[in-house]
């Protein structure tokens, strides 16, 4: 026997009280700190100097950070193993598994998407600071040089929400539930890969403590190799967090190839799961390039080694190792943020993805080249210029993938049956800043022109129609749709709809300008400028202080309906994926019994179809066997 | 060919994309973005910057008109909860996408992508040579008779200068915005940029007639900029060759040399090596 929704729990989960839940926490801090100290005082013992020193701050940090892997669960889970006795992870059932070594993906998830919304909140509070010292021209609230501090603070903690933010919240919640997985392949090392980032976070804001660092979230050398010991922070912090992404990449990479359920071809994965594997790919690639250049220059700052001595003019090596990483970064923060928008379309139009194929061959087209376009951060740089044309051709080309996903979403929603929610009004902000994003990227591929407005706001604006309109936009719209099944309960509607409409006018308020300034040659990464361009500085300032304001109402939105927002049930959106045939939020194993898929996720409006059954744990007794599979939908690959 | 698919919405959409491209066209031929230029190279930028614009236009426009039309016609009322027509690929339309977006990205990469790079690089010649040396987080000039300048760039008017451009400490950026030029002052490297400006005027007259620092090089980048003056040729010749002399007082040991009187060793710009003989 089979059904179409999954049995749920038998009764509502009453959750016991939290014991001590901070115990695990506490001990990785305390561990942290003993290894911090260690590290640093060994160093010193060994060759003097100060403990403050970058080589002191080099080895105290690699001590602190296994004092704090060990001290959060890492005995448990992994050291119990080295002497002989089984693991043991996290089994609390209250809240204080989001404080534990906890191994469920769901948990992960949510750890995740709590942290880096709060890091994204941080790197919001100093955005405002910087538009409040650029509202008008000469040296206002923050010197310059606090001012350059600033923006590579802003700049790091933003590509970092951008890189992990979809992918680490919504990748860990909903692949493994959209491939029918009771959890991912890797559980204890997925949980040590969340685990990683807070020290990703510490590290990055305790840089003030150290003289912070002022070389931009790019840290070209040999500035990197020469500014205040904050950078050596900014280096150990990203390499950490190089370690975070291929970890998770890895897990989410052999989820998705091996832990399919039976009749989950590769033509009928969802699509948020194949930008998600896609990514993966990608992160899992690219990812070493950033940390070995950071490697390179941590041995500069404190091994007295000279990669990027200014006598040997490697600076320009530091760019292509940097832009090898970081070009692809780009696809890494949107590529799940195609996912997001792509699925959540197809739930509100009501209509099938159209030219799914089409769609994953070019998710998969884009990351093949997105690795042979880095160099067209370079034309300025003084790289040989027989370079340039084969860059330029490589970075248009890009622009014909990047035009399939524009296709389907534009298909998908070509006479839908559109159910305006807050996640398809943030979709249509999202499409409309991608779009801008998009057809400024032209300006930025073509050389002469790119050669004027590299950076300068031009720039500035752009990237961040990219990357704010592409991945964090997405970022928005996946918490408001996932939101429901997470919680179980249903976000505040109207609340929602407002938000979208504010975060997307102001967003477009704060950047449209700044395009204006970059054209008319104001550069980037300035703390004061000419007056000439006072006006669209002001008007961009006091938009960028009203988008700030907007996170109020979306931060107060989810806090008060995760806690008394109406229940939702499991399948508010009507949807087809996996993730919304179970109760919300999942069970601890995510299926009561095994489902089978037996056709296309989005079949919406053909009769009779079905994405998964499942097959009842009793019938499978009975040696009755799983239904076929329908054999229409071939695998893609 | 299209079938149902299409049919009942291209209308709406079609008007909507026309009346959109046609708005935003208007848009870019009335109102400039871009800054005076003052270099012929600013107007091989500036010619790509707007053909690009036009081109963006239609395909701006396009996915607005869809979107303006799904929210007016194809919104549903959130109780009826029917799913929509359904369509799930067509070859024919995925095809035709195919050919004109590949069309649209080799018609960017031959204009204004190959045209604008070969004429904005140019012939590898100059009238003269000027160096300028970044450091955090000043600017010195080097001019062809070997006087050297820091205050302010002065180039002569309609002559082609090549800009021979390195750094003592860490990676800066030359940048003349009213010329749409720049290249990175590399530590260990010389690179170079050649410009031509076209008339006389200095940064009072334009706040892009300005050499700024466009690559973050630490405390000061900010200010890292001095004005322009671009001259005649003849003016030129005398600023650099006063400039010199200035130079030379300076650096001449003040107790021993009579005030004035004496003459310089070498008439300036006879020993001058940098400047290329060919022209």
């Amino acid at each position: 026997m089979t059904v179409t929704t999954a049995p749920t729990n038998p009764d509502p989960v009453t959750r016991p009280r939290a014991r001590r839940p901070f115990r695990w926490v506490l001990r990785g801090l305390l561990l942290a700190i003993v290894g911090y100290l260690a590290g640093a005082f060994i160093t010193v013992a060994l060759r003097g100097g100060s403990p403050s020193d970058e080589v002191a701050v080099v080895f105290g940090y690699i001590f602190a950070l296994i004092g704090w892997l060990a001290g959060v669960g890492g005995i448990e889970a992994f050291g119990r193993q080295w002497i002989g006795k089984k693991p043991q992870v996290s089994e609390d059932p209250s809240w204080g598994r989001y404080f534990a070594f906890c191994v469920d993906h769901k948990v992960i998830g949510i750890q995740y998407g709590v942290t880096l919304i709060s890091v994204l909140l941080i790197g919001g509070i100093s955005a405002m600071i910087m538009r409040i010292e650029l509202a008008s021209p000469g040296v206002g609230v923050v010197d310059l040089d606090d001012f350059n501090k600033i923006v590579s603070m802003h700049g790091i903690l933003m590509v970092a929400v951008a890189v992990a933010g979809v992918i680490g919240a919504f990748g860990n919640y909903v692949v493994p539930i959209q491939v029918g997985a009771a959890d991912m392949a890797f559980p204890r090392i997925n949980a040590l890969a969340y685990w990683l980032l807070p020290p990703v976070a510490v590290g990055l804001l305790s840089a003030p403590l150290l003289g912070s660092f002022n070389a931009g979230w790019t840290s070209y050398a040999p500035l990197s190799t020469v500014n205040d010991s904050g950078q050596i922070l900014f280096n150990l912090a990203i390499i950490t967090f190089g370690l975070v992404s291929i970890l998770g990449a890895i897990n989410i990479l052999v989820t998705t190839i091996t832990m399919r359920a039976p009749g989950m071809t590769w033509g009928r994965l969802p699509i948020f799961t194949w930008a998600a594997f896609a990514t993966s790919l990608l992160a899992f690639t690219v990812t070493q390039f950033f940390a070995g250049a950071l490697v390179l220059v941590t041995m500069d700052r404190v091994a007295g080694t000279s990669f990027f001595s200014p006598d040997v003019g490697t600076g320009l090596l530091y760019e292509h190792i940097f832009w090898f990483y970081s070009h692809p970064a780009v696809y890494i923060m949107v590529l799940p943020g195609f996912g997001v928008i792509l699925e959540l379309t197809t739930t509100f139009a009501r209509k099938p993805l159209f030219a799914y194929k089409a769609v994953v061959a070019a998710l998969l087209a884009i990351v093949g080249l997105s690795v042979v376009v880095w160099a067209h951060h370079m034309f300025t740089s003084g790289m040989a210029n027989f370079l340039h044309g084969p860059f330029m051709i490589l970075t248009e080309a890009i622009s014909i993938p990047t035009g399939i996903i524009f296709l389907s979403l534009i298909g998908t929603l070509w006479q839908g049956s559109l159910w305006f929610r807050t996640p398809l009004i943030i979709a249509f902000g999202w499409l409309f800043n991608f779009l801008i994003g998009g057809i400024t990227g032209i300006f930025l591929a073509d050389v002469a022109t790119d050669i004027h407005l590299h950076d300068t706001y031009f720039v500035v604006a752009h990237f961040h129609y990219t990357i704010v309109g592409g991945a964090i936009f997405a970022l928005l719209a996946a918490v408001f749709y996932w939101f429901p099944k997470i919680t179980g309960r249903m976000y505040n509607e109207t609340a929602g709809k407002v938000f979208a409409v504010w975060v997307t006018l102001a967003f477009n308020a704060t950047f449209i300008p700044l395009f204006w300034a970059g054209m008319n040659g104001m550069n980037r990464r300035i703390g004061d400028y000419p007056p000439a361009y006072a006006t669209a500085n002001r008007i961009a300032s006091i938009s960028a202080l009203i988008l700030g304001t907007s996170f109020l109402l979306f931060v107060g939105n989810l806090l008060y309906s995760a806690i008394w927002g109406p229940k939702a049930g499991g399948n508010p959106w009507n949807a087809r994926t996996l993730e919304w045939l179970v109760s919300s939020p999942p069970p601890t194993h995510n299926f009561l019994s095994q489902p089978v898929v037996v056709g296309h996720p989005y079949d919406y409006g053909i009769e009779g179809s079905v994405h998964a059954v499942f097959a009842d744990v009793s019938a499978h007794d009975d040696g009755e066997p799983p239904p076929e599979p329908d054999e229409r939908e071939e695998a893609l690959v | 060919m299209l079938g149902g698919f299409v049919r009942r919405s291209w209308i709406p959409v079609g008007i909507l994309w026309l009346a959109y491209t046609v708005l935003l066209m208007w848009l870019i031929s009335q109102f400039s973005w871009l800054p005076a230029e003052w270099s012929t190279e600013a107007g091989v930028v500036d010619e790509a910057m707007v053909l690009l614009q036009y081109l963006g236009a239609p395909v701006m426009a396009l996915v607005v008109a869809v979107m303006t039309w799904a929210v007016i016609g194809w919104r549903s009322s959130g109780a009826t909860r029917e799913d929509g027509p359904p369509q799930r690929d067509n070859r024919t339309i995925v095809t035709t996408w195919l050919v004109i977006t590949s069309a649209l990205a080799i018609f960017v990469v031959i204009n204004p992508g190959f045209v604008g790079l070969a004429e904005i690089r140019g012939e590898p010649n100059a009238d003269y040579v000027i160096s300028m040396h970044a450091q955090q987080f000043f600017w010195t000039v080097t001019y062809p008779n070997g006087a050297e300048g820091a205050d302010e760039l002065v180039i002569p008017s309609e002559t082609r200068v090549r800009y021979d451009v390195n750094s003592k400490d860490v990676t800066h950026s030359f940048w003349i915005p009213a010329f749409r030029i720049k290249i990175d002052a590399v530590p260990g490297l010389v690179t170079q940029a050649y410009a031509t400006a076209e008339r006389e005027g200095t940064r009072d007259d334009d706040v892009n007639l300005r050499v700024q620092c466009a690559e973050l090089c630490g405390a000061g980048h900010a200010n890292m900029s001095i004005p322009i003056r671009v001259v005649s040729e003849e003016e030129f010749n005398q600023y650099i060759d006063d400039l010199l002399a200035e130079n030379e007082q300076k650096n001449a040991p003040p107790p021993d040399a009579p005030p004035g009187d004496a003459p310089p060793e070498a008439p300036p710009g006879d020993a001058s090596p940098d400047v290329p003989s060919d022209g």
